[in-house]
């Protein structure tokens, strides 16, 4: 028998280029603001999980440098990697941890630090980020052109447009202005999208999520513990549904959707029992902006190939009929790949425990649910919430 | 300050798919397909995982479908010196999608022939 489990809770650093701090440091703002949340200190975690993918910066095995800088000695036994959808397999660990009876109390933290090496060498980890022998070492593909592929797709199959996927940046970037621990808080256009320069065409640099440094943390317990510690804002996991696909994109047979976004919700809502109508609020994976209309396809928010109608008509806008990515998403408030999952957990939280000051949807039924895809669509988890 | 740099150099084993690249050297694209099950695995793989066996080798043809594609600006490290170049997905008429660099103009949907540049595969268009 499962037990259930809660975020008790979450912390977030500032996303951004964090010359300021090492990643022992970055991961410490998170931890700390997460501890303080809930009302617990280290004695009271048992287990925890480091989710980063570790390749752009010097730490390389970066778990126990971070768990002795955060006095977290002997709690730390796996650190996981799902490339961008890590903090999604670090909290998958760790609710699985408290579900199975292992840990009452588990803390997942995720962070990267993405800009201790220069752009170049940054395209060519996100290259490998697909299949190394058969599709960068042969053609030089980039985790942007791996997008456009999908991007261009998508444009001759449905008609969406360069424009509509500029809306996606342009939403994007206004909640971003409004989140001080966002990476870009500038406003933008559709103009401005459709001008900025060209990275792997049809993706544009506006098109883009930056590369941020950043962590987040997120605290999970059991429902005797949530009594126990008298946490009276618990929120809930109703389900966690994954999927993958192949390392190649030549591969999928496909490139309008991906099948692991769509495995993984589907079991998600079938585990909760929720269908898409049900949810009001929706963290989407925006790395690059077709993919939040993908995400929108995938989630059943909308019909296959209608996801650009949903931005046109401002259906995801706060208090929309879905709103989604209120925080800026991946697209403005950053994209460090080890935090990005939890950074949408703690989003959610403070969404639905009414936190979230100037952008605070109004629920009515407070259900909403986070999606976080790693590579392009070789992982995803959907991870459906409540209060 | 600067960290210490980390210098990888990595050398990979080309055992079991000689086939491929000494192909590719000839113009030709080779798969392997699986004669119990009749899988046809492109990339090309020595195991057949479904029927636990070994797959023989296959010649695709040489025209093929533009699936996608994109045109490559921001360049990563080893490839930063080239000019840009055009990346596509291609459907051959054995329905094997495999990846390459078009020549041409490309267009969704349109045909393409498929050779190879010795280390690549290449889809030409015919457009102009």
């Amino acid at each position: 028998m499962m037990k259930r489990v809660g975020i008790i809770g979450v912390g977030a650093s500032k996303f951004g280029r964090r010359d300021d701090v090492s990643v022992r440091e970055l991961a410490w703002e998170s931890i700390k603001e997460a501890m303080e949340d809930a009302g617990v200190t280290q004695r009271d975690v048992q287990l925890v999980v480091a989710g980063s993918t570790a390749y752009r910066g010097v730490e390389l095995y970066p778990a126990p440098p971070v768990s002795e800088y955060s006095s977290l000695l002997g709690k730390t036994p796996i650190r996981v990697e799902a490339a961008c959808a890590t903090g999604s397999a670090a909290s998958f660990s760790a609710v699985n941890a408290v579900a199975s009876g292992v840990a009452d109390v588990a803390l997942a933290v995720g962070f990267d630090k993405m800009t201790e090496v220069d752009t170049a060498t940054s395209l060519a980890i996100g290259g490998r980020g697909g299949n190394y022998q058969w599709e960068f070492h042969m053609y030089g593909t980039t985790f942007p052109s791996y997008y456009a592929l999908y991007a261009t797709r998508h444009m001759a199959v449905y008609g969406t447009t360069e424009e509509d996927m500029a809306l996606a940046s342009v939403k994007a970037h206004k909640y971003a202005s409004l989140n001080e621990k966002a990476h870009l808080r500038n406003r933008v256009t559709v103009e401005d999208v459709l001008k900025s320069r060209v990275i792997s065409w049809p993706i544009k640099l506006l098109d883009s999520s930056p590369i941020s440094d950043g962590s987040s943390a997120v605290i999970f317990a059991s429902e005797e513990k949530i009594r126990e510690l008298k946490i009276d804002t618990p929120v809930w996991i109703e389900a966690i549904g994954y999927g993958s696909d192949t390392s190649s994109i030549a591969r999928r047979g496909e490139w309008t959707s991906l099948r692991a976004s769509r495995d993984a919700a589907a079991m998600a809502y079938s585990r909760s029992g929720r269908s898409p109508t049900e949810i009001e609020y929706a963290t989407v994976h925006d790395c690059f902006t077709i993919a939040e209309i993908m995400a929108y396809e995938d989630l059943g928010f909308a019909e296959r190939g209608k996801g650009a109608s949903l931005l046109r008509e401002g259906q995801t806008e706060k208090d929309g009929r879905v709103a989604v990515n209120l925080f800026g998403g991946l697209k403005a408030k950053g994209h460090p790949l080890g935090a990005t999952g939890l950074a949408m957990l703690y989003e959610v939280t403070k969404q639905l425990r009414e936190e979230a000051g100037p952008v605070q949807h109004q629920f009515k039924n407070y259900v909403a649910l986070t999606h976080n895809v790693g590579g392009t669509g070789h992982y995803a988890y959907v991870t459906v919430l409540s209060r | 300050m600067d960290g210490i740099p980390l210098e990888l150099r990595y050398s990979l084993p080309e055992k079991g798919y000689e086939r491929f690249w000494e192909g590719l050297k000839r113009g030709e694209i080779w798969a392997t397909k699986c004669d119990k099950c009749g899988v046809v695995y492109y990339p090309p793989q020595v195991d057949c995982t479904n029927c636990m066996t070994k797959t023989e080798w296959v010649k695709l043809g040489n025209k093929g479908k533009i699936m996608t594609y994109t045109v490559v600006k921001a360049k990563p490290q080893g490839y930063d010196k080239l000019e840009d170049y055009v990346i596509g997905i291609v459907k051959t008429e054995e329905g094997v999608d495999l990846m390459c660099w078009i020549k041409g103009r490309p267009k969704v949907n349109d045909t393409v022939t498929l050779t190879t540049d010795g280390m690549r595969v290449i889809g030409e268009t015919n457009a102009l």
